[in-house]
């Protein structure tokens, strides 16, 4: 069994934790979307038991990518269109801004990450993928808990419409912090569309809607339909939870 | 499938596109002729690029927008076929590498590695799970996908990865961060050095490899080839430094080491490695000190090559071509050579495979491994079908 037992939203890194001091000297270093998701992930980390032995799943973003790296993609590809691309040079650190699994390696480095770790990609839907990875790992037995952080931005040039999501699972039934009761997540379920629908790419939108939507949730049974845009446009998605 | 029990895990089918052969024979062909197809690429000339050279596949010109997603698709059709498998009926775990830019008719097209992911998953069944782990994505994916055949969450999978890296925004890239091996003289086969005293770094290069997973009983019910058995996979996290590995290979260690207690056996067990070992100075060292701790005593008798002077570094392809070597080492006891290894460093000794193939010598069992940027580690270790 699966239960939700602390979740957080970032959606500015004007106040990027402290701690732990490793990942505050790092946060320089990566673009927004990476530091909210860092940021989010770091306020769940206090209701885990044990966080070097939780199972981390990390989604990259889907907009990879940072303004100073868009603003030398915009330059460099003005010089290509002259023939002078190799006249161009890039700040070593924005190279840093479109590697996929950096959120991962920073949290393993900070927490000291023993356990099952990995980086899902930032393709539309994927953050329902990396909600069953964990399900997979607490119902096998292999992990108590499992962390699933994620950011994303809107828009590349400017960073509009970042925001960092984390979501702390637990194989014991506690209650969620949000609500103060118990949420298990049943089962995810898969249905293949007829045709394929429009998707948005964000990786952390929709697993931010979800948590609005069983914030809204009184006791019982509740299916959370996945919105046609924030699935993968292939399957009808559907996660199945019951409130305490 | 039937989640009590694990099930028995094989390779049914492989494909391979690379800068040294289009399928996987021409590929496998390649590496035990010891060629590379590390080349000195016009376009970067002409655009005064730091780095000119890499391993480009020339199987799908340069010059259409959606050159990643057909190339990948190239390496997926054959495994499908040797498989004798169609896309619906099975799951793909795929790595696709990072965000590019391809060549459209009106000038470079800005290409997610998501979209490309989503074109490639969409005909395919659950689940369709995009890994996002640097340079060891494609053997991470090709673990994810054993380690769910074994559970009886699906039946069969595709799994492996592909990228088209090698634009001038990456040589640019990984030149800013002094990765890349640099123009050196008039020989561009012999930029990449694994191991080798005069490594400088490495090629980037574009392919793809793709795996065909499968439950045992499964692919004996349909009769399918049987290329070679998955029977441990290990990851772990360096959790040292962003950009550089420990240098005692401690991270790398403890991967390679899971992926034999995942399958039940020990490191004398393991009849060859296929390397990461991308010629990076720091990398290489890392990773010899690995395999010598993991191997113990028995290091000297335990054949170590690397690809990438062949093929150069593939990024999110890069393990998976290496697994797709592993497995047709797996099959002909043969162990190809690491191209360019003249001379191996000091902290760099390892049994290693130079000049020529290793003839077959009992080799029956493969570890493959890849490291990736950030301290990601992955290995999967193969095995002849008893």
């Amino acid at each position: 069994m699966t239960y939700l037992v602390a979740a957080a939203e970032r959606r500015s890194a004007a106040e990027l934790p402290a701690e732990p001091a490793r990942l505050r000297r790092d946060f320089r270093r990566f673009n927004l979307p990476v530091q909210l998701a860092l940021a989010a992930a770091t306020d769940v980390v206090p209701a885990a038991e044990d966080p070097a032995s939780m199972a981390v799943v990390s989604l990259a973003p889907c907009q990879n990518g940072s303004p100073e790296l868009y603003r030398w993609a915009e330059a460099a590809l003005a010089a290509g269109s002259a023939g002078r691309f190799g006249a161009t040079r890039m700040n070593p650190t924005h190279t840093l801004h479109v590697i996929d699994n950096l959120a991962l390696s920073a949290f393993a480095i900070a927490y000291g990450s023993d356990g099952y770790c990995l980086g899902v990609g930032g393709a539309p839907g994927q953050a329902w993928c990396g909600m069953e990875i964990l399900c997979e790992r607490l119902a096998g037995g292999r992990e108590r808990e499992g962390l699933l952080m994620a950011g994303d931005q809107t828009r590349v040039a400017d960073a509009t419409g970042s925001r960092g999501v984390a979501l702390l699972f637990s194989a014991q039934c506690r209650p969620y912090a949000a609500l103060g009761r118990p949420v298990e997540l049943v089962a995810i379920e898969h249905a293949r569309r007829r045709s394929p629908s429009p998707v948005t790419a964000h990786a952390a939108a929709g697993l931010c809607d979800f948590l609005g939507a069983v914030a809204r949730q009184g006791a019982g049974p509740f299916a959370y339909e996945v919105p046609a845009e924030q699935s993968d446009g292939t399957d009808h998605v559907t996660l199945v939870l019951r409130v305490a | 499938m039937n989640a009590a029990a694990p099930h028995r895990v094989v390779v049914t089918g492989c494909g391979a596109v690379s800068a040294v052969g289009a399928t996987a024979g021409a590929f496998w062909e390649a590496l035990l002729a010891g060629r590379s197809g590390i080349a000195r690429l016009p376009r970067f000339v002409a655009a005064r690029l730091p780095v000119t050279v890499g391993g480009e596949v020339a199987a799908v010109p340069v010059g259409r927008a959606d050159r990643d997603v057909v190339l990948a698709n190239r390496a997926i059709d054959e495994a499908l076929d040797v498989a004798g498998l169609g896309r619906s009926a099975l799951g793909f775990i795929w790595a696709t590498g990072l965000d590019t830019y391809q060549e459209g008719d009106r000038g470079p097209v800005f290409r997610p590695a998501g979209s490309c992911f989503a074109a490639l998953a969409h005909p395919f069944g659950e689940p369709r799970r995009m890994i996002a782990a640097a340079c060891a994505a494609g053997t991470q994916a090709i673990g994810e996908a054993y380690w769910h055949v074994r559970a009886g969450h699906v039946a069969a999978c595709v799994a492996g990865g592909s990228s088209c890296m090698l634009s001038p925004f990456y040589i640019i890239g990984f030149a800013a961060l002094q990765a890349l091996a640099a123009d050196d003289g008039d020989d561009p086969s012999s930029t990449c050095r694994p191991f080798d005293r005069r490594r400088r770094g490495f090629a980037v290069s574009d392919g793809a490899g793709a795996l065909v997973v499968e439950s045992l009983d499964g692919a004996r019910r349909r009769g399918a080839p049987i290329l070679a058995e998955i029977v441990g996979f290990g990851m772990s996290q360096d959790r040292f430094d962003l950009n550089r590995p420990p240098e005692d290979g401690s991270g790398a260690e403890r991967c390679l080491r899971r992926a034999v207690e995942d399958a039940g056996l020990t490191p004398g067990d393991v009849g060859a490695v296929n390397a990461h070992a991308t010629g990076t100075r720091a990398g290489d060292l890392a990773e010899a000190a690995a395999i010598r701790r993991f191997f113990g005593d028995v290091w000297t008798e335990k054949p170590v090559s690397s690809l990438k002077g062949a093929i150069g570094h593939a990024m999110a392809a890069a393990g998976a071509l290496e697994a797709v070597a592993a497995v047709a080492t797996c099959r002909t006891g043969v162990v190809p050579p690491t191209v360019n290894l003249g001379d191996p460093d000091d902290g760099c000794e390892l049994c290693h495979v130079i000049g020529r193939p290793r003839p077959d010598d009992g080799v029956r069992t493969v570890l493959s491994a890849s490291f990736g940027m950030g301290g990601q580690n992955a290995a999967v270790l193969f095995r002849r079908l008893a």
